[in-house]
């Protein structure tokens, strides 16, 4: 039972170069890159570590948020008119007039489209967070953590590897509050 | 002839340090700093402690807030808008200027830090959070112009579509919905535009804080650690933003345009009028992020090594564009108006310029176009910050004036002369000022709980900024690294 247990080691590296070369070490050891993490303080891409792409939903839910703006757009601007219990025709004005229809659903849309973006950062990173979590407050100094998954049988072969390729630190991670 | 050599090599390897060097003092971005030491420039600058100058103008700008703006709001509700200038035929007065003039401020937000974004202008990392905050806090005024301007201020929920009992929607057909519309989405945008890139600054400054700004930073920063996944969404979320708000930023001032030009007034009644006010509102933007990036800058500890005179030239060139383009508005839509012929428009065009507000025209004039081009034009002038940022302030009075002209003294002649009334403004005037001293205030205590300076994006390009030699020359490079 115990050779099968899950650790979670923490390491932290001084820079981009050594952390690719560490993940790609780890790649030919075994470990999937599934079982890997990055933490870094700037917006480190996939292609500089070798990584593979990053699924992120955002687009997808901006769209979305784009159709239900301009549904309610549409909603206000070409059903409420109807709503009314006595429609207000005015001369020979269009009841519902073409141009002003426009701005209201283009500004409604654009609501949906850049509320929902935003709320999509919070779905997809499962913000607001508070929980402990594993982290190491050297990242936002400008090192890069490679937090890794391995059994407990592989942690002093994994531990090996990181500190043989350069990491500064390795230790097993521990959950805290942030 | 190995000596020759050997002191050629010496002289080449020490002109190329001093070249790098040169470099490194002109530009941020060849001036790369250890992140940790960056991150403590930002921090201390925000946790120094204030000085008694810094608690005087709080207090001043308080007292003015609460006496000049919501004393004289309470004014306001409590006699009616009697005790406001506004009277036959000038109802739009002081509170529209006000209006527009702080939604054309909040413009610079946009301009830096999303369009400035989408285009890769590098110049722009050190201060588009100092940008996007004058934008919330410019239409934090400007919807404040608007419900002072509003009288029964109690009844603004009408604008809002929601069932009553009568089944009475509001007319989202008429302008004042397109403005409510218009403005509650830059708002809204705008404010989460400024959110999303401040996440990883806050978590930066949850990891070095204690006490109550240890909750304060935690609770903002969501539990943000910076993981890959994290960041893809973030970067994802920010560049669907910096495309999506630059549409809305356009549509606001075009809208707030249409205000006046959906109008068959003299002097109004222009299909110019919404590039020309887009392009008046990014001339009053950028003079005004100039002039708060020069406070920052001159006031605020560590500054000088972020924000160098490279900003205040880049930023002054556009502001020259900006100016150019503005007069090309003006002269355009004056032109037309003058050769039409129309006998009002004709009475109000010799009204602006020989009207007992005729001063203030040629002031416009001056302030837009004669000083901005007079001094942006010279590099060394405009790499001097304050000198620059005075050009900020001048623009700014001479876009307030701009206003002004367009909407009371453009209202005072109509198609019916015996309305003809000369503006007086009353209560709006401490009113405004009012206003202006809560921006102000709220940009000095956001100050010191923001990190005006985002650190991420500075590392970013300072990661992609290299020397590199093209034959003898050496020339700054930039790697895309998206």
């Amino acid at each position: 039972m115990t050779e099968s247990k899950i650790v979670d080691l923490l390491a932290v590296f001084p820079d981009l170069e050594p952390a690719a070369n560490a993940i790609e070490h780890l790649r030919s050891i075994g470990i999937h890159d599934e079982c890997m993490n990055i933490i870094s303080g700037i917006p480190v891409t996939e292609a500089m570590l070798g990584r593979p792409h990053q699924w992120t939903n955002i687009p997808r839910i901006a769209m979305g948020g784009a159709i239900l703006g301009f549904g309610a757009g549409f909603f206000l601007a070409y059903i409420t008119p109807y709503i009314y219990p006595y429609p207000i025709q005015v001369s020979t004005q269009s009841f519902i007039p073409g141009p002003p229809t426009v701005v209201v659903l283009f500004e409604l849309t654009m609501l949906g489209m850049l509320l929902s973006t935003f709320l999509g950062v919070f779905l997809d990173s499962f913000f607001p967070n508070y929980r402990p979590m594993k982290y190491v407050p050297e990242v936002s100094d400008g090192k890069i953590a490679i937090l890794v998954e391995c059994s407990h049988m592989e942690e002093k072969k994994v531990t090996d590897a990181l500190t043989k390729m350069g990491a500064e630190s390795v230790k097993p991670a521990e959950a805290q509050h942030l | 002839m190995a000596y020759e050599k050997k002191q050629t090599e010496h002289a080449h390897a020490d002109h190329q340090g001093h070249t790098a060097e040169h470099f490194r003092e002109k530009h941020l971005m060849l001036d790369p700093l250890p992140r940790g030491q960056m991150n403590d420039m930002v921090m201390e600058s925000m946790l120094e402690k204030p000085t008694w100058k810094y608690w005087a103008v709080i207090g001043i700008l308080s007292f003015i807030v609460v006496y000049f703006l919501f004393y004289k709001w309470g004014v306001l509700i409590a006699k009616g808008q009697g005790v406001a200038g506004v009277m036959r035929p000038d109802y739009w007065g002081i509170f529209l200027v006000n209006t527009v003039f702080w939604i054309g401020i909040s413009h610079a937000g946009t301009f830096i830090s999303a369009i400035l974004r989408v285009f890769r202008a590098e110049f722009r990392r050190p201060f588009t959070r100092a940008a996007e905050l004058m934008t919330t806090f410019g239409l934090v005024q400007a919807g404040f112009s608007i419900f002072m301007h509003m009288g029964r201020v109690w009844l603004a929920y009408w604008l809002m579509p929601y069932p009553n009992q009568r089944m009475l929607w509001p007319n989202l057909h008429s302008p004042l919905t397109w403005d409510l519309l218009a403005i509650t989405t830059y708002l809204l945008s705008s404010t989460m535009y400024l959110f999303l890139p401040l996440i990883p600054d806050v978590a930066m400054a949850r990891d070095r804080s204690t006490g109550w700004r240890k909750t304060f930073y935690k609770t903002l920063a969501l539990g943000f650690r910076g993981t890959e996944g994290e960041w893809t969404h973030l970067r994802n979320a920010m560049n669907i933003f910096a495309f999506a708000i630059i549409p809305v930023m356009f549509s606001v001032h075009t809208i707030v345009s249409w205000d006046f030009a959906a109008a068959t007034r003299p002097g109004w009644s222009s299909t110019i009028f919404g590039p020309y006010f887009i392009v008046g509102a990014l001339h009053s933007g950028m003079g005004a992020a100039v002039v708060v990036i020069a406070v920052i800058r001159a006031t605020m500890k560590h500054m000088k090594y972020f924000i160098r005179s490279e900003h205040f030239d880049a930023i002054g060139k556009l502001m020259l564009i900006i100016s150019m383009a503005w007069a090309y508005f003006f002269f355009n839509d004056y032109m037309v108006q003058w050769y039409g012929g129309d006998k009002w428009t004709q009475q109000l065009l010799h009204f602006h310029e020989a009207g007992p507000m005729g001063w203030m025209w040629f002031t416009m004039l001056i302030c837009n176009i004669v000083v901005p081009w007079a001094i942006l034009w010279n590099p060394k002038w405009r790499a001097t910050p304050w000198l620059v940022g005075t050009v900020g302030i001048i623009i700014n009075v001479g876009m307030w004036f701009e206003r002004y002209i367009i909407i009371p003294i453009s209202v005072t002649i109509n198609r019916m002369p015996f309305t003809w009334r000369l503006y007086k403004p009353g209560i709006e005037i401490p009113m405004g000022i009012g206003t202006l001293a809560l921006f102000i205030l709220l940009y000095m205590i956001a100050s010191k709980l923001i990190p005006l300076i985002p650190v991420w994006e500075v590392q970013e390009g300072q990661m992609a900024h290299e020397l590199k030699k093209f034959g003898r020359e050496t020339v700054v490079t930039v790697s895309e690294l998206e």
